[in-house]
């Protein structure tokens, strides 16, 4: 059953467009969605994988956890005043997921594994619109596999370590400003695989029953792609050795470190609150860099600025148990764009977002629970003249609904 | 029950604020025309306003002229329907034009005439001049390639006749020897119309001529200039109109006299042990310096019979480039204070009348390349006054490519926003093509 949904999740690896700051995608536990996607200073079952490997050491039973979501987003650009032409980003559904599976080896000692899709990214403009020369289309995906210990120091404290394999890949497709005698413009497409490395730590510290607080920090893992390739298509032949074919490229994309503070209290034994606070290393980003294994149009390389800047993202959560089966969830985000104004570009057209969430626990059996979650993302209307990016200037605004679900089995 | 209403209540509330919410929407102003009345729009001109592109007029041009891409603007803030004189599809390819086919050894772009639906109906009186498909309806784009502002008030510049006469001009009016007909100036052509807003881009060829023919041709006398430019104006505003006056850009910056650049050349003479030699106006013979414009014309370094040996054209005092093709440095001062004068002219006559007034010749001044790199960019592409690969200028050096004219459309719109605190809405260049390539 487990390798059947693995497969199935396998083929659809296309993890989330950037709903969150960037190109982070903060979806890693169905519960904690609900709950605003805090987690980092509560005990969170397997999700302490990703939370906080520290707090891993405290769940009670083993468990398995599969779970997905499907972003619906849409996005909506205008180009600069007094300028008309509009456009609409028709994403494909996103489907971000997690897998966690943790086994107590002893009282002491937890081991587990984790697969979930921190970062990843899907824009589809299309090559009609006016900044078609700038972005087609964008795929970015990133598959973390983090195989983790946690180990309980006292009955307070847990620490815990996590190492880091991540895969995925980018598929990037833009229009080429020149045309063939049908008036047919050139179109570029690169692709290829990436994969890095990098860590997850955790400590976790429960003085009192009602009090947690937890420290997590995930590194930056550099995505690393190496021989991808480039197509070219529709290109004039007068022009076609300035866009030889066979072609390859080389690029690193830095998926940013993530270092949070999580506090959570529990008043009473129905009543969980929680409130973490991100800083996410978004500087790491500073440009877009493609190197070709030939002059592509004259130049060995292909180089846009970013300059993201480090963020701060704050998040409160509360889980409310109505009986001894229902929970009930909700939560709020408020997460800063890394991208400074002149920067922003149509691969992520990020601005400051706030997100609503709500979610629901039910224990269908002593082993089983199901989860659900759905959040709402608004993200503030931006106006860039996107001029120290090479990106697509004029207005953008983003919304998204993502609906999930998830199912614990515990034994 | 009333538990039951609060909730379906709550539903639909709920639903409704989804709903309505579920696409992201960007507010924007609506289109207006301000002061401006866009109801009926006539554009007067030369070859830039007709849409003359790679060295001739033809449908696709036409129909990418700047008057006509302004129209479509136009419309959206209450403008009327707006008629060119269009070569019909049979005879789409109007004058003939060159077609970009291939490079040759060299890396020089091979331009090829097109021979095939023309619309040339016959020679004139002349017996040399082609005289084009007549178009006899009004017609909002009155843009003739080839005149000049001191032509405007001229009887007969349109009429075919043996003394030499604008073809293009002739095929607008008919060929009645009538003060209504073929002896009509362009001048009364054009009051006729009795426009609500125009834009008049006039003045070009009057020290154009002059330049791309190495300073063969005269430039046109400042004087006549004046008195064609107010009668011009007075024709235009007589019933009220507003509208937009657009000044001369240096022609020493476009591909005719920049892409054969003079220092490349001479550095290459040097390198073959000699120099470049040019004739001035004068018939001296003298090395060139790197303040003479060699034109796109010339056949500058193809190779030639000097005496017993094979030199390249112009690197040889037997063998210089003429006078025709080479814009020399005395010629170049010529053209460049005739600019200056025809615009302040036409700064003053804009003014005088509360008109728009579009410096195009400072928006032309601005995209040149800085630094190797191009200063004007949209939309991710770059814009420069390169030939070809600049994106703006056609195949003749001269004229715009359809997005040149939308760019140049855009610029337009936001003088007339500006001074008549209109919002028209510029146009999505990226529609629009650039140099087609083989």
């Amino acid at each position: 059953m487990k390798s059947k949904i693995l497969a199935l999740l396998g083929g659809t690896l296309i993890s989330g467009m950037a709903m969150a700051g960037g190109y982070q995608v903060n979806l890693a536990s169905q519960r904690q969605i609900g709950m605003g996607h805090t987690g980092t200073g509560l005990e969170t079952g397997t999700a302490s994988i990703f939370f906080n490997p520290g707090a891993m050491s405290y769940i009670r039973q083993n468990g398995v956890t599969v779970g997905a979501s499907g972003i619906i987003s849409k996005i909506a650009y205008r180009a600069p005043e007094p300028g008309t032409s509009t456009a609409e980003a028709d994403n494909p559904l996103g489907t971000p997921f997690q897998v966690y599976g943790a086994y107590k080896v002893d009282e002491l000692l937890t081991v587990g594994l984790g697969i979930y899709t921190p970062y990843g990214s899907t824009v589809k403009w299309g090559d009609e619109w006016s900044g078609r020369f700038g972005l087609n289309q964008l795929e970015l995906q990133a598959i973390y596999i983090q195989p983790t210990v946690s180990y309980k120091v006292t009955d307070k404290l847990g620490i815990g370590i996590g190492f880091i394999y991540a895969i995925g890949g980018v598929n990037l497709q833009r229009s080429i400003p020149v045309q063939n005698q049908a008036g047919e413009y050139g179109k570029a497409e690169l692709d290829g695989g990436a994969s890095g490395m990098g860590m997850n730590v955790g400590v976790f510290y429960k003085p009192t029953d009602k009090l947690s607080v937890g420290l997590n920090y995930r590194s930056k893992v550099d995505m690393e792609v190496k021989e991808g390739d480039v197509t070219f298509t529709n290109i004039p032949g007068s022009l076609s050795s300035r866009f030889p074919e066979g072609t390859e490229f080389d690029a690193r994309l830095p998926l940013p470190a993530t270092l949070s503070l999580g506090v959570g209290f529990m008043p009473t034994e129905a009543l969980t609150l929680a409130l973490d606070i991100s800083r996410v290393g978004w500087s790491a980003y500073e440009n877009l860099r493609f190197d070709y294994s030939q002059n592509v149009n004259g130049s060995p390389t292909s180089v846009n600025a970013r300059n993201y800047e480090d963020t701060y993202i704050y998040r409160i959560g509360a889980e409310y148990k109505v009986g001894e089966a229902l929970a009930l969830r909700g939560g709020a985000y408020y997460d800063n764009s890394p991208v400074q104004n002149g920067y922003l570009t149509p691969e992520t057209p990020d601005a400051d977002s706030r997100g609503l969430s709500a979610g629901v626990g039910y224990q269908v059996s002593e082993n089983l629970s199901v989860d659900a979650s759905f959040l709402y993302i608004n993200k503030k209307e931006r106006t860039d003249a996107s001029d120290k990016s090479g990106g697509i200037g004029g207005t953008y605004k983003s919304i998204a609904y993502i609906p999930g679900i998830g199912l614990n089995y515990t034994f | 029950m009333k538990k039951y209403i609060y909730k379906t209540g709550m539903l639909a509330l709920f639903a409704g604020v989804l709903l309505t919410s579920c696409d992201p929407e960007i507010d924007a102003p609506s289109a207006s025309a301000g002061q401006a009345d866009f109801t009926k729009y006539v554009a007067v001109g030369n070859s830039l306003t007709a849409g003359y592109a790679d060295g001739g007029l033809y449908r696709e041009g036409q129909l990418n002229s700047y008057p006509a891409i302004l129209a479509g603007q136009f419309k959206l803030a209450g403008g009327g329907e707006f008629t060119q004189p269009l070569f019909t599809e049979e005879q789409s390819n109007g004058s003939g034009y060159l077609k970009f086919t291939g490079f040759d050894q060299a890396g020089s772009p091979i331009l090829e005439p097109v021979k095939d639906k023309l619309a040339i109906r016959g020679l004139g009186a002349d017996t040399k001049t082609p005289l084009y498909t007549e178009y006899l309806d009004e017609v909002n784009n009155l843009g003739v390639p080839g005149i000049k502002m001191v032509d405007v008030t001229t009887a007969g510049y349109g009429l075919n006749n043996p003394l030499g006469f604008n073809p293009y001009y002739e095929r607008l009016i008919g060929n009645d020897p009538l003060p209504t007909s073929g002896f009509m100036p362009y001048v009364s052509k054009v009051a006729a119309t009795n426009p609500t807003f125009f834009t008049m881009w006039l003045g070009n060829n009057d020290v154009l001529g002059f330049a791309t023919s190495g300073g063969v041709a005269a430039i046109s006398d400042a004087a006549k200039f004046q008195t064609s430019l107010d009668a011009m104006v007075a024709a235009l505003t007589a019933n009220g109109a507003k509208g937009a006056i657009i000044n001369i850009p240096d022609v020493t910056g476009i591909p005719f006299f920049t892409t054969k650049a003079t220092a490349a050349i001479m550095a290459k003479a040097t390198a073959a042990k000699t120099a470049l030699f040019i004739t001035t106006a004068d018939g001296t013979v003298r090395p060139a310096t790197a303040a003479d414009f060699v034109l796109l014309t010339s056949t500058v370094g193809t190779p030639e019979t000097v005496g017993t040996a094979t030199i390249p054209h112009g690197f040889s005092p037997y063998n210089p480039l003429a006078n025709s093709e080479v814009l020399d440095e005395v010629e170049v001062t010529a053209v460049k204070a005739a600019t200056t004068n025809f615009n302040n002219m036409l700064s003053t006559a804009a003014q005088a009348k509360s008109l728009v007034y579009v410096d195009m010749n400072a928006f032309f001044n601005s995209i040149q390349m800085k630094e190797g790199k191009a200063t004007l960019n949209l939309n991710a592409i770059s814009y420069s006054p390169a030939f070809i690969s600049g994106n703006l200028f056609s195949l003749d050096g001269v004229h715009l490519t359809p997005r040149g004219y939308a760019i140049v459309a855009n610029e337009i719109i936001r003088n007339i926003n500006n001074k008549y605190g209109a919002h028209v809405p510029t146009a999505d260049e990226t529609q629009y093509r650039a140099v087609l390539f083989p």
